[in-house]
C-alpha cells in the first residue's frame, strides 16, 4: 500500500512540524518537540486548571487538533498507536501545570492508563497537584456492570469539550473532576467498521472482513468488538446500533441526547450525514430528541473505513458548556440543532 | 540480554533482554538526575514504565542518598497499583518484593539480593496471572519469569558497584 511518508522513523514529527507551521494556535512545548502546547489566548495556571492527554498518533486530528482555547491545554504525542512514555507525559504535565491544578485525561487503553498514572505518581513526588481521569465509553467491550472495564473511544470527546469550557470558565480542580466522571457516566459509544485501514508502520491491512460484511463494536485499533452483520440500507444498521446503545444506558421517553457521528478516516461526509439523519429518527422513533451533533472524522485510525455513534444525556449545564465557544484547529463549532424533530 | 531475550520467548514476545538493553544504554548516557526517565522513554511499554519505576528509586538513592527500603518499597507498590498485580502472579515484583522487605527489615544488601534471588526461583513454578504468560499454555509453569530474572541482576549489579 502506497502512503505518503518519507521515513517511519520520523513520520510523527513531521507531521508535528506541519502542524506547528499551520496553527497559531499552538508551539512545540519547551521541554520536549513531541507536547503540543496551547500558544494563543494561554491560561494562568495558577488561576485556572490545565488540561492535557497523551496518545499515540496516528488518530489525527485527535488530540492535538484539540489543543487551543476551551479545550485542551497540551497534547503529548506518542509514536504511531502507541502510548507516550510516562516521562514524556510527566514533560507534558510540566508544561502546563500551576497552582490551580491539571487533569490528566486518559483515554483507556492499557498502555495509556499504566503511563499516564505513573506520570501523575511522578508529578505528584515533584509537588504538583494532578489528578488522572480515566475516560471510557464503547459498550462493546465490557458490558454495563462492568463499565470500568470499557475502552476510550469518541465519545470521549463530550469530556474534553465540556471540561474544557468548564475549565476556562474557572471551575475548580475538584468540581471539574466530578463533572467529568458524571459525563462519562451518561456516555455511550457504538462502532460499526467496513474497511480495514492500512498500517503506515507495517504497510498493511489492520484487520480482514468480507465485502459484504461488517464488523459491529470495532475498538479504535481494530480491536475485536461484538461480531459481524451483513451490509444493507445503512438504516437498518443505525437502527440497530441506536437499540443497543439505549439498552445499555437507557434514556427517558420525553429525553434528548447529543450525539457524535464519526468517521474513522475512510468515510465520506456523505456518509456520515446519512447516518446523522438516521440517528435523529431512530432516536425520535424512541421519543428521544437529537441535539447539538458533531459530525465529522475526528478521531480517525488512518484510512479505516466505518463510523461511530455516541450518544450522551447533558443536563442544562452540560450542554451550554457542550456548545460553548472554542477556538482549537478541529474542534467544530457546536450548535444546538433545534430543528430536530422531537 | 540474549539470556533474556531466550527467557521471554518461553513465556512472552520474546524481547525483555533488547528492551532493557536499549533503554539502560539510554540510561548510560543521560544526564544525572534523569537517567530513569531516560530508560523509560528509550525502552517504552509497560515494561519500561515499571523497571523505570524501580530504576527511579535506584537513581534517588544513589545520587541523593534517599533511602533505598523505603525507595524500593515505593517502588513495588506502584508497580502493584499500575500493572495489576500481586506477589505470586509470576512477575518482577516476586523478586522486587522480597527484598524491599528484606531491607525494611534491618538486613544487608546482600541479604536482600539473596531474598530476591529466592523470589525469582520461586517464580519457576507459578503460573502467570498477569501479562502475556497467562495466555501460554500452562501459565509459564516450569520458566522463570524474565521480569523476576532482570531484577535480580538489577539489584545484584547495584550491590557489586556499591561494595566496590
Amino acid at each position: 500500500m502506497k502512503k505518503l511518508f518519507n521515513d517511519p522513523a520520523t513520520m510523527v514529527d513531521d507531521m508535528i512540524d506541519g502542524f506547528v507551521i499551520a496553527c497559531p494556535h499552538v508551539r512545540r512545548g519547551a521541554l520536549d518537540p513531541r507536547i503540543v502546547v496551547r500558544q494563543r489566548n494561554r491560561k494562568d495556571p495558577d488561576e485556572l486548571v490545565t488540561l492535557l492527554i497523551g496518545n499515540g498518533s496516528g488518530h489525527e486530528p485527535i488530540a492535538m487538533g484539540f489543543v487551543g482555547q476551551g479545550v485542551l491545554d497540551a497534547n503529548v504525542v506518542g509514536d504511531v498507536f502507541a502510548a507516550p512514555s510516562a516521562d514524556l507525559i510527566l514533560d507534558g504535565i510540566r508544561e502546563v501545570n500551576g497552582a490551580a491544578g491539571t487533569i490528566l485525561l486518559i483515554s483507556r487503553h492499557s498502555g495509556d492508563v499504566i503511563n499516564g498514572r505513573a506520570a501523575t505518581m511522578l508529578a505528584e513526588e515533584e509537588g504538583m497537584k494532578v489528578v488522572p481521569l480515566l475516560m471510557y465509553d464503547d459498550i462493546s467491550a465490557a458490558p454495563p456492570e462492568r463499565r470500568a472495564d470499557r475502552r476510550g473511544a469518541p465519545g470521549t470527546m463530550f469530556i474534553y469539550k465540556i471540561l474544557g469550557a468548564a475549565a476556562e470558565a474557572g471551575w475548580p480542580l475538584e468540581r471539574l473532576t466530578r463533572l467529568g466522571e458524571d459525563v462519562r457516566e451518561r456516555t455511550v459509544t457504538l462502532a460499526a467498521a467496513v474497511s480495514p485501514g492500512i498500517s503506515p508502520l507495517t504497510g498493511q491491512p489492520m484487520f480482514s472482513l468480507p465485502d459484504d460484511e461488517i464488523y459491529l463494536g470495532m475498538g479504535v485499533h481494530g480491536e475485536p468488538g461484538m461480531g459481524r452483520v451483513k451490509t444493507g440500507p445503512v438504516r437498518n444498521l443505525v437502527e440497530e446500533m441506536i437499540r443497543r446503545l439505549l439498552d445499555d444506558r437507557p434514556i427517558a421517553a420525553g429525553g434528548q441526547a447529543a450525539v457524535i457521528v464519526n468517521g474513522m478516516g475512510g468515510t465520506t461526509i456523505m456518509e456520515l450525514l446519512t447516518v446523522w439523519a438516521e440517528t435523529v429518527k431512530s432516536l425520535a422513533a424512541c421519543n428521544v430528541r437529537a441535539v447539538a451533533p458533531m459530525i465529522g472524522s475526528f478521531v480517525t485510525t488512518q484510512e479505516t473505513g466505518g463510523f461511530s455513534i455516541s450518544l450522551f444525556e447533558p443536563d442544562d449545564e452540560m450542554l451550554r458548556l457542550w456548545c460553548a465557544p472554542s477556538d482549537t484547529p478541529a474542534f467544530p463549532k457546536i450548535e444546538l440543532s433545534d430543528e430536530c424533530p422531537a | 540480554m540474549q539470556e533474556l531475550n531466550a527467557l521471554d520467548a518461553a513465556v512472552g514476545d520474546g524481547d525483555h533482554g533488547s528492551t532493557l538493553v536499549r533503554g539502560l544504554a539510554r540510561a548510560a548516557t543521560a544526564a544525572d538526575g534523569k537517567r530513569a526517565k531516560a530508560f523509560m522513554r528509550a525502552s517504552g511499554g509497560a515494561s519500561g514504565t515499571l523497571f523505570g519505576l524501580v530504576l527511579h528509586e535506584i537513581e534517588r538513592h544513589l545520587d541523593d542518598g534517599d533511602d533505598l527500603a523505603k525507595g524500593l518499597e515505593r517502588a513495588c507498590a506502584r508497580i502493584c497499583d499500575l500493572g495489576e498485580v500481586r506477589p505470586g502472579d509470576k512477575s518482577l515484583v516476586d523478586a522486587l518484593a522480597p527484598a524491599a522487605g528484606a531491607l525494611a527489615d534491618g538486613k544487608s544488601f546482600a541479604e536482600a539480593v539473596s531474598a530476591a534471588e529466592a523470589g525469582r526461583d520461586e517464580t519457576r513454578d507459578m503460573r502467570a496471572k498477569c501479562g502475556r504468560a497467562q495466555h501460554v499454555e500452562g501459565g509459564g509453569v516450569g520458566h522463570l519469569d524474565p521480569g523476576a530474572v532482570s531484577l535480580v541482576l538489577i539489584l545484584g549489579t547495584l550491590a557489586r558497584e556499591s561494595v566496590s
